[in-house]
C-alpha cells in the first residue's frame, strides 16, 4: 500500500523530507484510521487485514443492500392489499374548506410589478392535495424564472409569495396574469 | 551452455552495455582464471564492446567477485552462467540461468523447482544493487542470515519453515521464500483446503500474494486456476523452497500485483456507495464507512415501516370484522386509527444524504414530518418537477421556502407523510434525483430556462 513520492528536492532536502514524512505519516494514518472504523463497522469479519477488510466491507454492503430491498418490496406488497387513503383525503379537503371559512379566509391573488421585469405574486388558496403543482404549472407556463419563493400553511389556507422574473421579454401585463392566476385557483 | 539459457537472446549481447575498457583489464585478468574451456571468444568480445554504465561496472565488478567465489566452489558451470549473466540486463534472461546456479546451495531444492517455474528469479538481479549483491556472496550459508543481511527489507525478521504458517500474512519476503524441504512444500500445497480459497463470488477470505499465483505454474499436481487469486496462503508460502535469489524482481513484481488487487478491491467499494466524492482510499473508506451507517438506518426505518403496516393491518382486519355494515362506523373506525398515537414503538428517524452531479438532496424524516432540502444548479425550473413528485408519493406539502442563491437553487421543502403511506427516507431521495437529473438531463445546453 506504500505510494513512493517522489521528494522535490529543489529546496533544502531535509525541510520537504520532513514535511513530507509528516504528511505522508498522516495520510497513512488518516487511511488507517478509516480503516479500523470501517471494521468496527462490518459484523462480519474474517482476517484482520487491509484487503479482507474492504472485501467484507463489500459482502456486507451488498447485503445490507438486499435487506433493504426485501424489505421495501415486501412493504410494497403489504401496502398493494390495503386500501384506505381516499376516504383520509376528501376528509382533509372538507376540514380545510372549513377552516377557511372559519377564519373568513378568502381565496385572493396579487400581482405587482417591481423594478422592470420582476413581478412580486401572492396567492391565497384553499389547501387541496395538487394544488401546490397546479400553481407551479401555471408559473412555468407564463415563463417565470423563481428568484424566492415562500409557502406556508395556516388555518386550511396556503399562502404563496414568490418574487419572479419574467422571461418572456417585454413587460408582463399584470393584469392579465392576475387574471389567469385566479382562475387557476378556482379551479383547484 | 548456451542452449540452457535458452531465452538469452543474443541480439541483446549487442545492444546491451558492457563493461568499461577500464574494466576490460580486469576481466581479462579474471577470465583466464576460469577452468571452463567453454567460454566463448564471441562474450569475451563483448565486454569491450558496448558503453558502460556505472551500474553495470558495479555489477560487472561485483559479478567477478561472484566469480571467483564461485570457481573457489568449483563450480565453473555456474561461473560461466554468471558471467553470461553480467552483461545482460534482460531479468528474465537471469532467471533463467540463475535459477540453476541458485540451485546449487540448496542441493534439496530441485524438486521445487520442477514444481514451480518461476522465470523471474535471480540472483544475478540482485547483484545489479550493490547492496544485495554483497550479501550475496554470504548466501552460502543459511538463508536466514541472507535475508537478515539484505538491505532491501531490513525491519523483516528472517523465519523458518516451522514459523512460517504462522508469520504475518502481509510480510513482504514471503515471495523469497526459504530454504524448503520440499517434502513438506508438495505436503503444505496439497494441504491447502479447497476451501481456502475462494474464487470471485464470495470474497470473504484474504487475498495473499495473488501475485505469486500468477508467477507460478502451479504443477502441484492441483492445476487450479488462480485468475481471481482471491485465495489465503497465509504464510504457507513461506514453507516452500523458492530460491531467495529471485526475490526482488519477485518482490516487485508481487508488489506491483498486490498494489493492483488493492486497487481493484478499492474500486468495487467506491462503485457500491452511491455517492462516490474524491477517488482518493480514505475518502472511499469514508463515504462506505456513511453509507454502511445509511443503509442500517434504511433497514430500521423499513423495519419499523412494516411493524406498523402489519399492526394496522391487524386493526383494520379486526375493525372490519366487527363492523363491516354500515360505512360511517367504518369512517370513525379508521378515524380512531389515524388519531391513536404510532404503535408505542420508537418515533421513527432517519435521514439521508444524496449527492449527484448537479443536485444535492438531504432528507429528513422525523416521526411524520418529512424535511427535504434540495440544492440545484440554476438551469431548470425544478420547483415544479419536486412538487410533482411529492405529489406522487403522497406527500403532503405545508410549508416551502427558498429560491435563487447565486448559481444556485436552494430550496426547503417540509411535508407531512400521509398515514398509512410507505414512504421511507432513501425512495424519496432517490425519486428526487432521479426525475430531477433527468429534467437536467432534457434540458437541451442552450436553453436557459
Amino acid at each position: 500500500m506504500e505510494k513512493r513520492k517522489h521528494i522535490d528536492s529543489d529546496d533544502e532536502d531535509d525541510k520537504y523530507k520532513s514535511k513530507n514524512l509528516e504528511a505522508e505519516r498522516r495520510r497513512r494514518k488518516k487511511l488507517n484510521d478509516r480503516l479500523l472504523e470501517l471494521r468496527s463497522l462490518v459484523p462480519i469479519i474474517t482476517n484482520m487485514n487491509k484487503a479482507t477488510i474492504i472485501t467484507d466491507a463489500v459482502t456486507y454492503i451488498e447485503e445490507l443492500q438486499r435487506h433493504v430491498k426485501d424489505l421495501s418490496d415486501q412493504l410494497l406488497e403489504m401496502d398493494a392489499n390495503c386500501v384506505n387513503e381516499k376516504e383520509t383525503t376528501k376528509i382533509e379537503e372538507i376540514d380545510s374548506a372549513k377552516e377557511m371559512k372559519t377564519w373568513g379566509i378568502e381565496p385572493e391573488v396579487q400581482v405587482t410589478s417591481i423594478d422592470g421585469t420582476r413581478l412580486w405574486i401572492k396567492i391565497v388558496y384553499q389547501k387541496v392535495k395538487g394544488g401546490f403543482t397546479k400553481i407551479m404549472e401555471a408559473m412555468s407556463v407564463l415563463g417565470f424564472e423563481l428568484t424566492d419563493i415562500s409557502v406556508t400553511t395556516s388555518k386550511g389556507a396556503i399562502l404563496v409569495t414568490s418574487c419572479v422574473e419574467g422571461t418572456r421579454g417585454g413587460l408582463p401585463d399584470v393584469d392579465q396574469i392576475k387574471e389567469l392566476l385566479s382562475e387557476i385557483i378556482k379551479s383547484i | 551452455m548456451y542452449e540452457e539459457s535458452g531465452c538469452f537472446d543474443p541480439s541483446n549481447l549487442q545492444q546491451q552495455e558492457g563493461l568499461i575498457q577500464a574494466e576490460d583489464g580486469f576481466s581479462q585478468s579474471h577470465i583466464p582464471n576460469c577452468n571452463n574451456p567453454s567460454f566463448s571468444m564471441e562474450e569475451h568480445s563483448n565486454y569491450h564492446q558496448n558503453h558502460p554504465t556505472q551500474q553495470d561496472v558495479a555489477a560487472a565488478v561485483l559479478e567477478m567477485e561472484l566469480q571467483q567465489q564461485i570457481m573457489q566452489q568449483g563450480e565453473t558451470h555456474w561461473m560461466q552462467e554468471i558471467v553470461n549473466g553480467s552483461n545482460w540486463q534482460e531479468l528474465s534472461n537471469f532467471n533463467r540461468n540463475m535459477n540453476q546456479y541458485s540451485l546449487t546451495p540448496y542441493p534439496t531444492t530441485p524438486d521445487l523447482l520442477n514444481m514451480f517455474t518461476s522465470p523471474r528469479c535471480s540472483p544475478s538481479t540482485a547483484t545489479l544493487l550493490p547492496n544485495s549483491s554483497i550479501s550475496l556472496s554470504n548466501s552460502a550459508q543459511k538463508s536466514p542470515n541472507f535475508l537478515a543481511s539484505l538491505g532491501l527489507l531490513g525491519d523483516l525478521n528472517p523465519v523458518d519453515g516451522a514459523s512460517a504458517s504462522a508469520s504475518v500474512v502481509y510480510d513482504p519476503l514471503l515471495p523469497l521464500n526459504l530454504p524448503p524441504q520440499p517434502p513438506l512444500l508438495r505436503e503444505l500445497f496439497h494441504s491447502l483446503p479447497h476451501g481456502g480459497y475462494a474464487l470471485g463470488g464470495s470474497r470473504t477470505s484474504g487475498s495473499l500474494f495473488p501475485g505469486m499465483v500468477d508467477e507460478r505454474d502451479v504443477n502441484g499436481g492441483d492445476g487450479r486456476h488462480f485468475e481471481n487469486g482471491v485465495f489465503d496462503f497465509s504464510g504457507d508460502m513461506n514453507c516452500i523452497g523458492k530460491n531467495r535469489a529471485e526475490k526482488d524482481t519477485k518482490h516487485f513484481a508481487t508488489e506491483r500485483h498486490r498494489r493492483v488487487l488493492f486497487s481493484d478491491k478499492y474500486k468495487d467499494l467506491r462503485s457500491l456507495v452511491p455517492n462516490p466524492t474524491k477517488n482518493d482510499r480514505a475518502s472511499i473508506v469514508g463515504d462506505a464507512i456513511d453509507y454502511i451507517n445509511e443503509l442500517k438506518r434504511t433497514v430500521n426505518e423499513l423495519k419499523v415501516l412494516v411493524e406498523k403496516k402489519r399492526s394496522s393491518k391487524e386493526r383494520l382486519k379486526r375493525a372490519k370484522r366487527e363492523d363491516d355494515s354500515i360505512e360511517g362506523n367504518i369512517d370513525t373506525k379508521s378515524l380512531d386509527d389515524m388519531g391513536q398515537p404510532y404503535n408505542g414503538s420508537s418515533l421513527r428517524s432517519s435521514w439521508l444524504h444524496r449527492k449527484s452531479k448537479n443536485t444535492e438532496v438531504d432528507v429528513r424524516i422525523v416521526d411524520d414530518e418529512v424535511t427535504v432540502k434540495l440544492v440545484q444548479q440554476k438551469k431548470i425550473n425544478c420547483l415544479l418537477f419536486v412538487s410533482k413528485v411529492l405529489d406522487e408519493l403522497q406527500l403532503d406539502l405545508h410549508h416551502v421556502a427558498g429560491g435563487l442563491i447565486g448559481d444556485y437553487y436552494s430550496f426547503l421543502f417540509n411535508s407531512k407523510i400521509c398515514e398509512g403511506s410507505i414512504v421511507y427516507a432513501s425512495a424519496i431521495a432517490n425519486k428526487l434525483i432521479e426525475v430531477v437529473d433527468k429534467q437536467y438531463a432534457a434540458i437541451p445546453p442552450t436553453s436557459s430556462y
